[in-house]
C-alpha cells in the first residue's frame, strides 16, 4: 500500500482536512454527497502513478466550513483557492458522484484549473427522461442498498459499511448529511446553468457511469458526454453508483488509461 | 386565578380508514391526494366553521387555527384565510392563529399584512402564533431544511419591524431583501398582536420565546417534559431580570367530555383515528436532515419513551395528551394540569378525527357550561 499523510490545509483561514500520498503529478479527488471514504483500494491504486489529493470537502470531516459556502458553485470557488494555495494548476481531477458535480462547476468556471477531467456516476445536470433519485427523503440504508448493484463483488464494501458506526461516526455522517442538503437541496442536485457552461470546457474528459446506476442515472452521463467536447463515456457493466467501490478493477483500469 | 380557554380543531378529513392508510408510508405528504372528495370536504368545513362559532357562544374565551400541507389530519392549509373567516363569524373570541409557518414563507411583509387585516377586521382579536413548521412541512414546501431556524428568525423579526416601524423601510437580510417595506395595513393592537409560539422540546425554542418575552405553547407533551420546559422558562427570564407569569405558559391537548364517563370514554375513541396514521410516517418525512440541531435531537430523544401513535387509549389518558369524562371528571383533571404548570391557557384539541357533530357540539356545550367555568378559581 502507497503510504499517505493526512493534513490541514489552510484556505485563506478555513481549514481543509486532505489525505495526500503517492508520486508522480497531481490528481485531485472529489467525494460524493456521503463524505470521504477514505484511503480505499482504487485510491491507492491511482496513488502507485500520481500524487493523489484527497481532501473532506468544507463542512465535510474534519475540514472547516466558512460561512459563506452554501452552494456547490460556492464550493467550486473555494476549491479554485485550495488549489492556488497548493500552488497546484492544471490538475487532473476525478469527481465522484457530488463531487463529480463540483468538478464541472470548477472546470466550467476556470479554465487553467484541470487538464483532464473525470466524472463518475455525477450529479449536476438533470436528466430529461428519469430522475435523480432523492437520497435526502429516504434513510441511509435505503440509500446504501441502492448504491450497489451487488454488494457481494465489492471487495471492500464489508470494511466500509459492514460495521455498526460508533456514535461518533454516526453523528459524523449525520453531520454529513446535513452539509449535503444545504448544498444540494434545491435545485436537487444539479444546476441548471451547468450545460450551458461546459460548452466552454475544453480538457480532456471522460465519463465513468455504472450501468445499473440506481442513484444518478446514465442519461447524465450522456448529457455530460454529449456536452463536453471531445468527451467519451465509458459504462461498466453490472455496476452501481459507485465503481471505484464496487468494481475497483475495472474503474482502476479505465481511469488509469485516460489519466495517462 | 383564570384560566383562558381555546377550542381547537384542525378540520381533519377523517373519511380515510386504517385499511387505506396502511397501503401507505404516511398519511402526510405522500399520501395521494386522489383519496380527497371536494364535495365532502365543503360539507366538513361548514360543519367545522359552524362548531367553531358554536363554541364561542358556548363560552370558549379563544378559537385556535393551525395549518399543514399534503395531509388528510389537517384540511386548513392557510391558517390566515381560516382566520378571516373566524374574525367575521364570531365577534368576541380570542382568535389564536398557530401558526403562521415563518419559514415556508418568502414574503415576509405579505404575511405581516395578512395579519394586520385580520386584527383589524376582528378588532383587535387575533393571537399572533408563529411556527417553524413540522419537519414534514419542509418537504411539502421544498424549502432547505438548514435554514429553517435562520429563516424563522430572520422572517419573524422582519414582520415584526413591518407592524413596529413606520414605513417606508428597506431591508437586506440575508434571506430576504426589500426595497420599500411599507404596507398600508397595519394591526389594531399596539406594539403588535401578542405573538406565541409553539414547542414540543427544542431548548432554542424555549430560550428563544424567552428572549422576546412570547407566550410558549408545549403541544401534546407529557406533563414532566412540560413542566421541565417551563422551568427552564421561568429560570432564564429570572435571569434575564423579569419574572414569567401564567400568561407566557400554554398547554394543548385533545379533551372529550360527554354526559357521563361511561358515555365519554365510548365517544372518545374517535381520537384514537387521530392519534394513529397521522403521526406515522419515516423518521425522514418528521426530521429532514439539518431540521433539528444536535441539541434539538437530543431533547427529542430525551422527550418520550413511546411514541404516542403507539400509545393505547388507556395510555394517552394516563399521559394527559387526552382528557375524556363526565365534566366531573374532565373537570378534576384539567384543574390538575392548571396547578402543575401554572399555566395561563389551555389549548383543547375538542374534536378530533371522526368525532360526531352530535358529540362534538355536546362536549362543547359541555364544557362551555360546567368545565370553562369551574376552571376560573
Amino acid at each position: 500500500m502507497v503510504a499517505f499523510t493526512e493534513e490541514m490545509v489552510d484556505v485563506g483561514g478555513t481549514k481543509v482536512h486532505t489525505l495526500k500520498g503517492g508520486s508522480g503529478e497531481p490528481l485531485l479527488l472529489l467525494h460524493g454527497a456521503g463524505g470521504n471514504n477514505g484511503w480505499l483500494k482504487s485510491v491507492d491504486a491511482l496513488a502507485e502513478k500520481y500524487t493523489v489529493y484527497y481532501p473532506s470537502h468544507p463542512g465535510y470531516g474534519k475540514s472547516e466550513r466558512p460561512d459563506w459556502l452554501e452552494t456547490i458553485p460556492d464550493m467550486a470557488c473555494f476549491y479554485t483557492w485550495y488549489l492556488e494555495t497548493l500552488g497546484l494548476e492544471g490538475v487532473r481531477t476525478i469527481g465522484f458522484s457530488m463531487g463529480g458535480w463540483i468538478a464541472s462547476e470548477i472546470a466550467a468556471m476556470c479554465g487553467h484549473s484541470f487538464s483532464k477531467l473525470m466524472l463518475v456516476g455525477a450529479a449536476g445536470v438533470k436528466p430529461n427522461n428519469s430522475e435523480i433519485t432523492d437520497i435526502f427523503i429516504i434513510s441511509p440504508a435505503q440509500v446504501l442498498d441502492l448504491m450497489f448493484h451487488d454488494p457481494a463483488q465489492a471487495p471492500e464494501y464489508q470494511a466500509v459499511y459492514g460495521k455498526d458506526p460508533t456514535p461518533e461516526e454516526a453523528m459524523a455522517a449525520e453531520s454529513n448529511r446535513e452539509m449535503a442538503v444545504r448544498l444540494c437541496w434545491k435545485p436537487y442536485m444539479h444546476d441548471p446553468r451547468l450545460t450551458s457552461l461546459l460548452k466552454r470546457v475544453s480538457i480532456p474528459a471522460r465519463m465513468v457511469w455504472g450501468k445499473n446506476d440506481r442513484i444518478v442515472p446514465v442519461e447524465c452521463g450522456e448529457i455530460y458526454q454529449r456536452t463536453i467536447k471531445g468527451s467519451d463515456l465509458v459504462v461498466i457493466d453490472n455496476c452501481g453508483h459507485s465503481p471505484q467501490v464496487e468494481r475497483p478493477d475495472d474503474f482502476i483500469k479505465t481511469a488509469l488509461e485516460f489519466l495517462a | 386565578m383564570s384560566l383562558d380557554v381555546y377550542y381547537f380543531t384542525e378540520m381533519p378529513y377523517h373519511y380515510i380508514d386504517d385499511e387505506l392508510a396502511e397501503q401507505w408510508p404516511s398519511l402526510r405528504l405522500t399520501f395521494p391526494n386522489s383519496y380527497f372528495d371536494p364535495n365532502k370536504a365543503t360539507d366538513l368545513f361548514k360543519r367545522y366553521l359552524d362548531e367553531f362559532q358554536y363554541a364561542e357562544e358556548a363560552g370558549f374565551q379563544g378559537l385556535m387555527i393551525n395549518e399543514h400541507h399534503n395531509t388528510p389530519s389537517c384540511m386548513d392549509v392557510e391558517v390566515n384565510i381560516t382566520g378571516g373567516i373566524l374574525a367575521r363569524l364570531t365577534s368576541k373570541a380570542k382568535i389564536l392563529m398557530l401558526g403562521n409557518m415563518l419559514p415556508t414563507s418568502d414574503n415576509p411583509p405579505r404575511l405581516a399584512e395578512e395579519i394586520a387585516m385580520l386584527d383589524v377586521i376582528s378588532g383587535g382579536r387575533i393571537v399572533s402564533g408563529f411556527v417553524r413548521g413540522i419537519g414534514v412541512e419542509s418537504w411539502a414546501n421544498n424549502t432547505n431544511p438548514v435554514y429553517n431556524r435562520e429563516r424563522f428568525e430572520e422572517c419573524h423579526d422582519l414582520i415584526i419591524k413591518t407592524w413596529t416601524t413606520p414605513g417606508p423601510f428597506r431591508w437586506e437580510g440575508k434571506h430576504y431583501q426589500y426595497r420599500a417595506v411599507n404596507p398600508w395595513m397595519v394591526p389594531v393592537q399596539k406594539p403588535h398582536p401578542p405573538a406565541w409560539v409553539p414547542g414540543t422540546g427544542s431548548p432554542e425554542t424555549v430560550e428563544w420565546a424567552v428572549k422576546h418575552r412570547y407566550t410558549y405553547a408545549a403541544f401534546l407533551t407529557e406533563i414532566n417534559r412540560a413542566k421541565q420546559l417551563f422551568g427552564s422558562y421561568r429560570e432564564q427570564a429570572a435571569q434575564q431580570g423579569w419574572q414569567a407569569g401564567p400568561d407566557k405558559f400554554a398547554f394543548m391537548i385533545c379533551a372529550h367530555v360527554n354526559e357521563t364517563d361511561e358515555k365519554a370514554q365510548e365517544s372518545g375513541k374517535a381520537f384514537m383515528w387521530r392519534m394513529g396514521h397521522p403521526l406515522k410516517g419515516p423518521r425522514e418525512y418528521w426530521a429532514p436532515p439539518g431540521y433539528f440541531s444536535q441539541a434539538g435531537v437530543a431533547a427529542n430523544a430525551a422527550r418520550r419513551q413511546k411514541p404516542m401513535n403507539e400509545m393505547s387509549y388507556e395510555e394517552l389518558q394516563d399521559n394527559y395528551h387526552l382528557v375524556v369524562g363526565s365534566p366531573e371528571t374532565v373537570i378534576k383533571k384539567l384543574r390538575h394540569i392548571k396547578e402543575e404548570l401554572g399555566i395561563g391557557s389551555l389549548l383543547l384539541e375538542a374534536q378530533g378525527g371522526p368525532l360526531s357533530h352530535e358529540d362534538t357540539m355536546r362536549s362543547i356545550k359541555l364544557m362551555g357550561e360546567e368545565v370553562i367555568p369551574a376552571l376560573q378559581d
